[in-house]
Parts: C-alpha cells; structure tokens; sequence
C-alpha cells in the first residue's frame, strides 16, 4: 500500500480523537482593539487545558467597530469546559476577575442558544444596589458603576452543548525550526476558521501528553513514545531523523469547525513540502474508544 | 390574500371602541360576520357595517383607512400580526398590547400604548396624555415593547412605567416619566414642567435641559455612557429618526423618593 504523500509530507493513516465539551462565546469590546485584546488576553490566560485551568479558552478573532453591538473594536472569545457547572463558574470568574476589570471594557453574549449562562446576573452585584439593567431590542444590559465610568455587561450569554475539544495535529520534522515554523503557519492558518480556537500558546503544545504516569497522582505525563531524546529507550513512534514534534490542538463550538482548521492546517504545514524538513503529519489517539469524534486525516484532506 | 381593509366611510356620530378588530379575534371570521360586529359606545347601535367598507381577507394584515379621533381602542390588547392606520386614532391606542406591530399615520389622543406589554407602534403624528402611561385600572405604565411618537407627546408621558423604550421626536408636555419605575424614554425637543417627578428607577433622556429642572435631581456632571451606544445601535436597526451619542450630563433622581433614576442630558 502506497502511503499517503502531501507535497512530499508523510500523512499518517490515522486519526484525532475528541471529546464532547460545552463551549460558549463572548464578545468584548473596548475604547481601543489595544484594550479590547488586552481584556482578551488576560481573561483566556491560564487556559490551555482542562487538566489544571478549569477551562480551555482564546481568542476566536477580532471584530470592527461596525460588527459590535456598542459600535467599538471588540474581540470575540470562545471559552470551554466538560460540563456547564465548571463552564459557568470559569466564565463568572474570568470576566468578573479580568474583563470587569480592564479599562472600558464591556462584555456581550456571543452566542444563541436554548440554554444560557449567566453572565451580567451575576456580575451585576458588583454594582452594590447602584447597577441598572436596560433591556434593548429584548435584549438585557447591565450597567455596573465602576471608577472609570460603567461596565455594561449583557444578562447572559448562550451555551452550546455541542462544542467539540481535543481535535489536534503531530507535527514531525528533521528540524526543529522547520516543525516551529510550520506550526506556526498553520495556527495563523487556522485562526481564519471560525468557531475554533487553539487554546496552547501561540497555538502550540511542544509537552504533549499521555494519560497516567508511572507516578501515583500523576494524571498525565510526557508523551514518551513522540520524545526525540527517548528513542532509544521507549516504543517510539518516531523515525530516527526526527529532531522535533509539535502538537497543535483545537477546540471548537462545532466538529465541523474542527475538521475544516485541522484542513487548513495541514496544508499551511505542508505548504513548503518536504524540503523544509518536515517529514510526517499525525494525530493523538487513545484507540478510539474514549472519544466520540474521530477525525481521520485522510478523510479531512480529501 | 390581500390586507383586510376597513374604510371609513361616514364621520362617526358617536365614540367607537375599535378593539375587536385585531388579526386574532378576526381570524376565520366571514366578511358577514366582520359586518356584524359591533363597535358602538353609546345606547345607539353601531356595527362595523354601519361604519367601515370592508375590502380584504388577510386578518394577519389590517389596514384602517380614514379613521378619525373617535376610533378609540384601536389595537388595543394586540398579540400578533400588525395593523396600519392610515388617519387618526383615538383613545387608547394599541394598549396593554401584547405583541405585533401598529403603524398610525396620523395623530393619536390619551393612552397611546398605556400598559402595553410588548410589540411595537409607531405613530408619526402626536400623542395625547399618558401615553405609555397607567391605564383606568391599573397600577403600572408600560411594560415592555416599544412606542415610538413622531410629533409631540401629551403630558404624563410613560407614567409609571416599568419596562420598554419610548421615543418621542418633537417634546413632551409636563410630568414627562412621572412616577416612573424603570424603562427608557428618549425625548428630543422641549420638555414642560416636573420631567422625571417622582422618578424611581429608569432614564429619562433628553436632547436638552429642562427649561424647569425639578430641584430633587442632582448632578453627576458630563460623562460617557457607553450603553448609549448600545441604545444608538438598536435605534438604527430598527430606522428610527432619532440618534444619541454617548456623551450626556446625569442627573440622578427623584431624591424625594428612591432616586436610582437619572435624567441623561445629551451633549
């Protein structure tokens, strides 16, 4: 059987398992996108993954003046959990610590939905009893006093049950600049797609993981079998010239977005071929049986 | 399927209580029956027969041509559908109204949109007094939905009201947002006496400064609001003719009673 070649990139018959997650979306907005990105930053940091930060988080894409509902540069963020009680509590505790927060900073829903969560609701007693709701075109504000003049928060925002987390790609190559610039192109690659984020800085995780550890009480440790200094000593999975991995995961509110970023991706990786240094593309798996999405990159490149 | 249409064809003789004719209490009704409805306020029968031409068979859609100040409960408790008018209504025009939307593009007398709950109305002529405001029987004003007033609105504007965004293009009378509980009244042009009396909660917001401003407001001085925006951006959507900036002077009151309210002055 001849393997399957993308301008000379190995693509691995294999395929990226993923998990049911809920997800939701909010957009702030500021005086400036500066301060927009920076209320932004500081609410989706510390949320790479669910293992420790309670949530998975990041920036979907900026918004202009003219696709916000105030009128001002906005940002839309895409947060996610395994279940709407930590979603929920993760979403009250980012924006009332880090967007209620930041200079002139207002927070909307970003999302429809049958099911909602709080937002404003509970914001709003930061107000002390001086908070305002407006209801305009049906729709709930809240307005916070606060010292540099009001935070308007909207009551709620939707919730999507359907989100999907863990879609990601392995990125092998005979050179560690060529995996760390691919990776990079196909992160930029997929910040175009909408509804998805990659929740890793800058969109990458060099630490990949396996579930459990030799140790007791560790959940998860290094992912020995794609370690280069380990060759040697473990089952690897990689081929002796292999100088690097790098793993890019995606979160997203549907596993369609997944699909189309995981595309866009490894054709940005492959967009240099294999003169680059890059030698094969593959995914993370547990054997299929824990995640209900499978996304086989032979199928997504198709 | 055409608008069902009601013409006028005779000024009326007496007061008519036009509530039956909304898109619901029509539906399936035969022109005969629709004839056959009476709308008289007085010992002296009247049916829509006597009065209206009817044309028409889509109840949802309900146009009233030539209608006069004495066309009272126009719309009145409307849910759904929508209802123009073309020429004038009378008292109680589209209220406790529920949903829908109702155009007047005439003038309309007292209790325009009194206690209505939800929907829209959109008169392009004047208001009487207490539009949006309580009507006989109840204790609150407005509820939600939205009343938008192209001339200029009577006093007693949005009288306890409690919800909902009213818009008046060309100034109110005296009282404007009396008693009010919460909810926006956004009022361009001149304001008469004791705008805001008794206000609770909710904004009153003015192009310009009353020219008799109630000593129980006090001032937080000219500043951003950025909900403003927010309100401009619905104004817009909805092609209403008026704008707001963010920039406007606060006043917070009524201090003689809760005084959470604020009358925003646009800069």
């Amino acid at each position: 059987m001849s393997k399957l070649k993308l301008k000379g990139v190995e693509i691995v018959e294999t395929f990226a398992e993923a998990f049911p997650m809920v997800g939701t979306r909010v957009i702030i907005t500021a005086p400036t996108l500066e301060w927009a990105l920076t209320a932004a930053r500081t609410m989706t940091g510390f949320a790479t993954s669910v293992i420790a930060c309670g949530a998975e988080a990041g920036i979907e894409r900026t918004l202009k003046p003219n696709e916000t509902l105030d009128g001002r540069p906005g940002v839309a963020v895409l947060l996610f959990a395994m279940e709407t009680g930590k979603l929920q509590k993760q979403l009250l505790n980012r924006v009332g610590q880090c967007v209620l927060t930041s200079a002139g900073s207002a927070c909307f829903a970003g999302l429809d939905g049958e099911k909602k969560l709080k937002l404003g609701s509970s914001l709003r007693f930061f107000g002390d009893g001086w908070q305002m709701s407006k209801v305009i075109g049906g729709r709930r504000f809240w307005r916070v006093p606060v010292m540099d003049g009001e935070f308007v928060c909207e009551d709620k925002t939707g919730l999507t049950k359907k989100a999907v987390g863990g879609g990601n790609l392995l990125v092998l190559g005979r050179s560690y600049a060529a995996v760390l610039a691919a990776c990079t192109r196909a992160v930029k690659a997929m910040d175009a797609v909408p509804d998805v984020i990659t929740p890793f800085p800058g969109g990458i995780v060099r630490s990949g993981s396996k579930v459990g550890s030799k140790y007791k009480g560790q959940i998860a440790s290094t992912n020995d079998a794609y370690c280069p200094t380990l060759k040697a000593a473990v089952k690897t999975e990689l081929p002796l010239e292999v100088e690097a991995v790098m793993e890019i995961v995606i979160d997203g509110l549907t596993a369609d977005s997944i699909a189309k970023a995981m595309r866009a991706g490894i054709h940005a990786i492959c967009a240099k071929g294999a003169v680059e240094g890059i030698t094969h593309i593959t995914a993370g798996n547990y054997g299929g049986n824990l995640g209900p999405h499978h996304f086989h990159l032979k199928e997504i490149i198709a | 399927m055409t608008a069902l249409s009601f013409r006028l064809t005779a000024k009326p003789e007496q007061r008519l209580d036009l509530s039956p004719l909304t898109p619901s209490k029509l539906a399936g009704k035969s022109a005969g029956d629709i004839e056959a409805l009476p709308i008289g306020t007085t010992r002296e029968p009247v049916t829509v027969g006597d009065m209206f031409k009817v044309k028409g068979n889509d109840a949802g859609k309900i146009r009233l041509i030539g209608t006069d100040g004495r066309c009272d409960r126009i719309g009145q408790g409307l849910a759904q559908g929508e209802i123009v008018v073309d020429g004038d209504a009378g008292a109680y025009l589209g209220a406790a109204m529920r949903g829908g939307t109702l155009v007047v593009n005439g003038s309309a007398g007292p209790f325009a949109g009194g206690g209505m709950a939800g929907g829209s109305i959109d008169i392009a002529g004047s208001a009487g007094e207490r539009a949006a405001g309580v009507i006989v029987g109840e204790t609150f004003g407005m509820r939600g939905g939205r009343l938008a007033i192209g001339g200029k609105a009577g006093p007693m504007l949005g009288e306890r009201m409690r919800r909902g965004l009213v818009i008046v293009a060309g100034g109110a009378g005296d009282y404007a947002g009396a008693r009010m509980i919460a909810g926006t009244i956004l009022l361009k042009g001149r304001v008469g006496r004791f705008a805001g009396y008794g206000l609770r909660r909710g904004s009153l917001i003015l192009s310009k400064e009353p020219e008799h401003l109630l000593p129980t407001f006090g001032d937080c001085g000219l500043l951003d609001f950025n909900w403003l925006r927010v309100l401009d951006g619905y104004l817009k959507e909805i092609g209403a003719r008026v704008k707001v900036k963010a920039r406007a002077r606060r006043l917070m009151g009524d201090m003689a009673v809760l005084g959470k309210g604020e009358m925003l002055i646009l800069a």
